[in-house]
């Protein structure tokens, strides 16, 4: 018997996903069966992945995790463990017009000292030695994260069909945003892909998705949780998008259109479950007009958004790229079955509580080597409205703007962010909502050297006097000074006072203005293989005026920040790395009330760091240790010091 | 300092560094550049690309090559005809700025038959002409260092000294350049021969290939399509064709080129003498 081994269908290359090829398993099973191979089983694609991390910091706390979900607390966070997950993708081929895919993972939780967990709670919940008390989330248990199925259905101007599991890759950060790494298969839908001329100038694409019922949605539910709701039906809640893409040597111009419908029944309707007329009657016994079983149920929209962008890209000459992004965000929230985050939550919430809409527009333009070689200037300038939101946008991993920002990570044009379930050593992000400006950006590259210098200025379409905070605008309760993303807190307790959370766009009185200034440069000496500098340096002067009814509270930040490091392979597959982090932060007026006044700040922060990285024959180790010295001085409320030392390892093979 | 006062002084360094910098600009000098016509980015003509958005259309169609000498350093830019994005975040694994591609530059030295490798790196698989036989081969590729040293050793162990890493790797607009010291790769010379392989960047490849993705007979979420599901085609998108001018007949020349036949006829790639 000969078993042919044909076609693979492994994941994107960059990111550790799990589909090797894998023959030897399926030729093993076929010899041990003994028998006849069946022909579809010939396009079968077994793959798996072990990931185990390390995390060890000088606290307390007990857990893999840097940071969990700050609104359910979540055991598997803490900042000492060790934990291991284990992932397996099986793809076939089921004949040469359709493929399918599965992917499922061990939950992640698990610490090595955890033996025997079974996934079971007992005794009252209380930890104990019996193996059975921590729960699922530490038992390892295998999950289904998704599953899809794409044909091409032979059909004309049709491409392919897509049902289950997808990334949302397909359409953009301002409107259904790529899913976030680790929840890349969570998302699931219905996709059709097609095109309109043979060239495929044309092409188009539409999607339904399931909405997800934990964040898409005001009090981040399409209704679990929301105590306005006796029956919460999230089962209806789709998004729906389309695409049309027009592409063309030297340009390319993409309209896409979305739209949001988490859907209740209403509570009039008889036939609804906990209807407030179940037999048409009020509470006095009187019949209600118009109300009458039909053994249906009618339904309202609890919330809908639609957001939709055209964006173009064009060449215009050899060294000039021209990038022009336009949108439109509108949305709708029904009082009747969405609570009040912004007054029941303390400002949390990841819309704001009324009818609105906005715009947004981008305009970016690259020059290349125009006046000298190696030389680039970009320029952008962007306008993004203060009642723009995108509900289903990115929440991570994506950045929508050139500038290197207030946090380092990216910018996104959402209150929805996501920056838990992450490590200290991740990128974080920022809401770019209301930001108006631009920004320059010079580089420069020759050989080994690459300089860049950037300037950015900001005002605030969300600039305003007595906004509504109590019950409209969410203000994410901490809005004001620098953010440490380093020792960040969600709880932002006064002794911890890490300042601004990066969601928060709204102030009672704003009147803001930011100057961002960024130099980098990074410079490869031949010595040995490589040793790679690179320095970072970034100041930003944040004022505001606050209300304009006093000059007391008025608030002025500069934040310096100097970063050094120095890299090298010290032999095939290791590099190490050394280098260190200054950062100076003087703030007038950092954080208070108008009526209990406000105290300065003064931030002193060094950083120094190490690592390794090796790579080996399928094995993947990297390994981060840092240690962080902190003061921050306030004359009001107190001073506070951190020395922290914290270290991370990662050991991936794949397979 | 006033706000005004603040606002002139950034302005004012800002354009300091930008007028700075190009005066602190290396002695530079292109060698040559030779173009690729548009939209032959099909392989043997008949590939596709795979069915996930960030794979857009031309990122894998080299428009130009360019060598240019940079002293004591030699900038080899490659361009294609997409904006070149970075949708998986390099940075996050330590990479150069972009995602998508990973472009191979075998150079022959010498023209002579029988001298150097006629094969192509593992996960290519084509050969060039016993006369075109290449001495090196440059790396353009958006992995770091790192991780392309530990791939080559393990993967193409027995051509390790022939193939050079540069010592750094960029992409701007539509342009990746790598440079690469001249104490590894010597003092080009006229008489050089040339050819870009153009594939895409496979962070966990298959057990034999070389950080390549696959080309197989119908195209996946990331899988190029209209290939053979063994490897007996060409994994290849894009190359240059002689003599480089850009010219429409340089289409059918790459498809020639890169045509095949299972089990009797392996791709061979040209070389381009500029």
């Amino acid at each position: 018997m000969v078993v042919l081994w044909k076609r693979g269908q492994p994941a994107p290359g960059t990111r550790p996903l799990w589909d090797r090829r894998r023959q030897t398993l399926l030729v093993a099973l076929l010899l041990c069966s003994g028998g006849s191979a069946r022909a579809e089983t010939s396009n079968f694609d077994f793959s798996g992945r072990i990931y185990t991390k390390y995390l060890y910091g000088n606290d307390d706390s007990q857990g893999a995790l840097w940071y969990g979900n700050p609104f359910w607390p979540d055991d598997i966070a803490g900042r000492n463990g060790v934990a291991t997950e284990f992932e397996m993708t099986i793809k076939a081929r089921v004949s040469d017009a359709v493929q399918a895919g599965v992917r499922m993972a061990s939950r992640y939780g698990e610490l090595w000292q955890d033996w025997w967990e079974s996934g079971n709670y007992k005794y009252g919940q209380q930890v104990n030695t019996s193996g059975d008390s921590l729960g699922l989330n530490h038992a390892s248990y295998m999950k289904l994260r998704g599953a899809w199925v794409r044909w091409n259905p032979e059909l004309p101007l049709v491409d392919l069909v897509h049902v289950g599991a997808s990334d949302m890759g397909t359409w953009n950060a301002w409107t259904i945003g790529r899913i976030r790494y680790i929840d890349r298969d969570n998302g699931k839908g219905f996709f059709i892909d097609g095109h309109f001329d043979e060239e495929r100038s044309w092409t188009w694409n539409l999607g339904a998705v399931a909405l997800p019922k934990l964040w898409v949605g005001p009090g981040w539910s399409s209704g679990v949780g929301d105590p306005v709701l006796k029956n919460p039906f999230w089962s209806r809640d789709w998004a729906y998008a389309g695409k049309l893409t027009w592409a063309a040597p030297g340009a390319r111009v993409v309209a896409i259109g979305t739209m949001t419908q988490d859907l209740e029944a209403d509570p009039a309707d008889p036939d609804a479950l906990g209807s407030l007329y179940p037999n048409c009657k009020d509470a006095g016994g009187a019949r209600v007009p118009g109300c009458y079983s039909d053994h249906a149920v009618d339904f309202y929209s609890r919330f809908w958004s639609t957001n939709a962008t055209l964006e173009g890209n064009f060449d215009p000459l050899e060294h000039i790229n021209l990038n022009l992004l336009v949108g439109f965000a509108k949305q709708r929230i029904d009082p009747r079955f969405a609570s009040n985050g912004v007054a029941i939550n303390q400002g949390v919430s990841p819309v704001v509580f009324d009818d609105v809409s906005d715009g947004a527009a981008k305009l970016r333009l690259d020059i290349e080597d125009a006046v000298a070689d190696g030389l680039k200037l970009k320029l952008e300038y962007f306008n993004i409205g203060q009642h723009w939101n995108a509900i289903f946008g990115q929440r991570r991993e994506g950045d929508v703007l050139l500038t290197d920002g207030l946090v380092e990570g990216g910018q996104l044009p959402t209150l929805n962010l996501a920056n838990e379930f992450i490590d200290f050593d991740e990128d974080w992000y920022e809401s770019c909502i209301g930001w108006h400006g631009g920004t320059a950006v010079t580089e420069y590259a020759q050989g080994p050297l690459d300089v860049s210098a950037e300037y950015t200025f900001l005002s605030y379409n969300t600039n305003a006097q007595r906004r509504d905070v109590d019950k409209i605008y969410p203000d994410f309760l901490h809005s004001d000074g620098f953010t440490d993303t380093d020792l960040y807190s969600y709880a932002n307790p006064k002794n911890i006072d890490r300042g601004r959370d990066p969601r928060s766009v709204y102030r009672r009185n704003q009147n803001r203005r930011t100057h961002i200034g960024v130099v980098k440069g990074r410079y490869t000496i031949d010595v040995g293989r490589g040793l790679d500098l690179s320095l970072k340096g970034k100041f930003i002067r944040d004022e505001d005026f606050r209300s304009d009814t006093t000059y007391d509270d008025d608030y002025r930040g500069d934040m310096a920040t100097l970063r050094a490091k120095a890299s090298m392979p010290v032999s095939d597959g290791v590099r190490v790395a050394v280098g260190g982090q200054v950062d100076r932060w003087g703030e007038k007026n950092r954080a208070g009330t108008l009526e209990t006044g406000y105290g300065n700040g003064t931030t002193k922060k060094e950083k120094i760091f190490a690592q390794l990285s090796y790579d080996f024959k399928g094995v993947r180790l990297k390994y981060h240790l840092e240690y962080i010295h902190k003061d921050l001085l306030r004359p009001r409320d107190g001073d506070e010091t951190w020395k922290v030392w914290r270290s991370k390892a990662t050991l991936e093979v794949a397979w | 300092m006033s706000h005004t006062q603040l606002t002139h002084r950034i302005g004012v360094l800002t354009v300091c560094v930008a007028v700075l910098l190009p005066a602190i600009a290396f002695a530079a000098e292109s060698l040559f550049k030779l173009k690729d016509p548009h939209g032959d980015d099909k392989g043997p003509g008949s590939y596709t690309y795979p069915t996930h958005a960030v794979y857009t259309r031309g990122s894998f169609d080299i428009t130009s090559f360019e060598v240019v000498d940079k002293g004591s350093d030699v900038e080899f830019k490659v361009a294609v005809a997409a904006k070149i994005e970075d949708p998986w975040n390099s940075k996050d694994w330590d990479g150069n700025g972009f995602s998508l591609q990973f472009i191979q530059i075998y150079i022959d030295t010498d023209h002579k038959a029988g001298s150097g490798h006629t094969g192509t790196l593992p996960g290519i698989h084509a050969k060039f002409a016993s006369e075109s036989a290449w001495e090196k081969v440059v790396l353009l590729s958006p992995q770091g260092k790192t991780k392309l040293q530990s791939e080559v050793s393990a993967k193409a162990g027995g051509l390790k000294k022939s193939v050079i890493i540069p010592r750094s790797t960029r992409a701007a607009t539509h342009t990746i350049t790598g440079v690469v010291s001249k104490k590894v790769l010597g003092e080009p010379k006229k008489g050089w021969g040339y050819q870009v392989v153009m594939q895409s960047n496979e962070g966990y490849p298959a057990p034999g290939d070389l950080l390549t993705r696959k080309v197989n007979s119908e195209r996946g979420e990331h899988r190029f399509g209209g290939g053979n599901d063994g490897d007996c085609d060409p994994h290849i998108l894009d190359i240059l064709a002689p003599p480089g001018s850009g010219g429409g007949d340089e289409k059918s020349a790459q498809y020639k080129a890169l045509s095949y036949s299972c089990g009797a006829r392996m791709a061979e790639l040209p070389m381009v003498y500029p």
